[in-house]
């Protein structure tokens, strides 16, 4: 469902062209669970991004769901963000004047879903983040892993295919770095397509696969068949 | 910034309402001095409009046939020549120094005038004087008091009127208060004050598109009865009134468009908060974006925000503003302040305006953001 075919992504830095991507090729089938490694700079957040479709290689094809997206324009790639991606970031990058609830609904808003449904989806997704008693808080009064959860909530909401995760637990503690894990392979064993960048080795043993990439290249991949 | 938009909206509003207060008092002036009126002054003024020659040579007077003679044109419906004096009016033990006008029973007509009681100087030869009076609202409240003055007789100067009619209230006009004068016919007055001349005389054209046909014929009739000589004034009322409705106009306009600058300036700093609010919000476009939002959504939801702002401006400033003339309304109220509809619609839409044409910029550049700069922290 995912296929990256000698995809590049040159940036230029000074004078030099850096290959933060250079000539990748992955396949990845549907509710696969990979981790990406490797050193800073060594590409894996360009990939992510790529895959995301926040960020347009220079060179190769991406097909997601048999789809060329490279070939799509910037609504078109939204609209597949919208449908078919779920983010969780780092730091997370909640909307700070907005409660739970109203960070969970944003996607739903942009895709113009009812306000009576989005209501009861927004409050199913809380609910299954086990966050139902703090949904009318604003992220200021919710704890790292609480805000997390609400991250994915906001990832989930839309039943994508695909929950990009960069370094989901970088800026956790361990307990509910775990927990959030926990979430996170929850959802990859009903189906979901996981992709998490880590830094963390521990981490990445979890995983069904792993990628590490150096210089831009993958450099081992254990799942490939 | 919100201030800004609203002092830039409040003193649009305010500069058009003054304006079109000003334009009201003149037109209401005006108004109240009749309708298609010209008036005649002697002597020759060669500034059109301009106030009544004071000093100068007066070739000829005015004269009571003169005014006679001008009934004859028929473009013109009423003639009443004017006479006026000060003189003391007594009546019992008080004695009060007015304004004696001295005319016909057609200055009720050309100034508009009606009584409260009694009746008007009657119709007659305007030459013939007759020893009746009518006299000015406030007059009969210091004279009479309460009691009917009709039937009863005062003295002016060294002569006896018998009143016969009171004036009803009316407002100043052009500076004359109405209401504390003796209207006496023209030949008593003039044989009051001694004079032939009449002080002017005022004509009412037979329709509003005869004003100038009636000008011609007053001009080629004095003209004939003062040895080809053109040496009386007149002035036409439509002339004054719209000279001071183009000036008031210029002035409203100017004045507003000086605010529209400040309107502007405050769309320029709408346009700096918004830039601000972009970059700050950096990471949050970044995340809309990777939820699925498109260009053209965040665009949208930068304007509307940069719309929303300028709006609560012009709302607050139309709040402000109404204030403003409230009070001023309270403090002047002689002057006719009144809102239109077109400056407060004026001031809001060049705010909306302005808010939306600055917010542009901002909201393109957000829109145009690239999600993983935007994402990625500094």
């Amino acid at each position: 469902m995912i296929r990256l075919n000698e995809i590049s992504r040159v940036f230029t830095v000074g004078e030099e062209d850096v290959h933060a991507l250079d000539r990748v090729t992955i396949d990845i089938a549907p509710g696969e669970y990979l981790a990406i490694m490797g050193p800073s700079g060594s590409g894996k957040s360009t990939l992510l991004n790529v895959i995301g479709l926040l960020d347009r290689p220079d060179y190769g094809e991406y097909y997601l769901d048999n789809v060329n997206t490279t070939e799509l324009d910037d609504d078109r790639q939204a609209f597949i963000r919208r449908h078919r991606i779920g983010f969780v970031f780092q730091f997370f990058h909640l909307v700070p004047r907005l409660t739970a609830t109203q960070n969970v609904e944003l996607p739903l808003i942009l895709a113009g879903v009812t306000p009576k449904e989005r209501k009861e989806r927004v409050k199913k997704a809380l609910a299954s983040m086990e966050l139902t008693n703090r949904s009318d808080h604003r992220p200021d009064q919710l704890s790292g892993g609480q805000r997390q959860r609400v991250a994915i909530a906001r990832a989930i909401i839309m039943e994508p295919g695909v929950i990009l995760a960069d370094e989901p637990t970088g800026n956790l503690d361990r307990t509910s770095g775990m927990e959030v894990m926990n979430i996170l392979e929850g959802l990859n064993r009903k189906g979901i397509t996981l992709i998490m960048v880590t830094h963390d080795p521990g981490l990445s043993k979890r995983a069904g696969r792993r990628i590490q990439m150096t210089d831009g290249r993958v450099s081992e991949d254990t799942g490939l068949r | 910034m919100l201030i800004a938009m609203s002092i830039g909206v409040a003193s649009v509003i305010i500069f058009t309402s003054l304006g079109e207060g000003a334009k009201n008092y003149v037109t209401r002036e005006f108004s109240s001095l009749g309708t298609n009126l010209l008036i005649i002054l002697p002597g020759r003024s060669e500034t059109t409009g301009g106030p009544p020659p004071l000093l100068g040579q007066n070739p000829r007077d005015l004269t009571l046939e003169d005014a006679i003679a001008l009934t004859k044109s028929s473009h013109i419906r009423y003639v009443a020549p004017i006479t006026v004096g000060s003189a003391p009016v007594s009546y019992g033990e008080k004695e009060r120094e007015v304004i004696i006008l001295g005319s016909t029973p057609n200055i009720f007509e050309v100034r508009q005038l009606s009584t409260a009681q009694g009746e008007f100087l009657p119709e007659g030869d305007p030459s013939k004087g007759a020893a009746m009076c009518v006299i000015g609202h406030k007059l009969k409240k210091e004279l009479f008091g309460n009691i009917t003055p009709l039937g009863e007789w005062v003295r002016i100067g060294d002569r006896r009127f018998r009143i016969i009619g009171v004036l009803a209230k009316k407002g100043q006009s052009l500076g004359m208060d109405m209401s504390d004068v003796v209207i006496i016919p023209v030949a008593s007055a003039q044989a009051l004050f001694n004079t032939s001349a009449l002080f002017r005389v005022m004509v009412q054209a037979s329709g509003n598109k005869s004003i100038e046909k009636a000008k011609e014929s007053i001009i080629r009739i004095i003209r004939e009865r003062h040895d080809n000589e053109d040496d009386i004034t007149i002035i036409t009322q439509d002339a004054l009134l719209s000279t001071f409705d183009r000036i008031l106009t210029t002035l409203t306009l100017s004045i507003a468009g000086v605010a529209a600058i400040s309107l502007l300036v405050a769309g320029i700093l709408i346009m700096n908060v918004m830039l601000i609010a972009v970059s700050q919000r950096r990471s949050e476009i970044g995340l809309l974006k990777s939820i699925g939002a498109t260009n053209s959504q965040v665009l949208g939801l930068f304007l509307v925000e940069s719309a929303l702002l300028s709006f609560t401006g012009a709302l607050l400033g139309i709040i402000v503003s109404f204030i403003v003339i409230w009070v001023f309304m309270r403090m002047v109220p002689a002057f006719p302040v009144t809102i239109p509809v077109w400056g407060v619609s004026a001031a809001v839409g060049i705010a909306l305006s302005a808010g939306i044409v600055f917010g542009i910029m901002p909201a393109r550049r957000a829109s145009m953001l690239n999600p993983v700069d935007a994402l990625s922290r500094r």
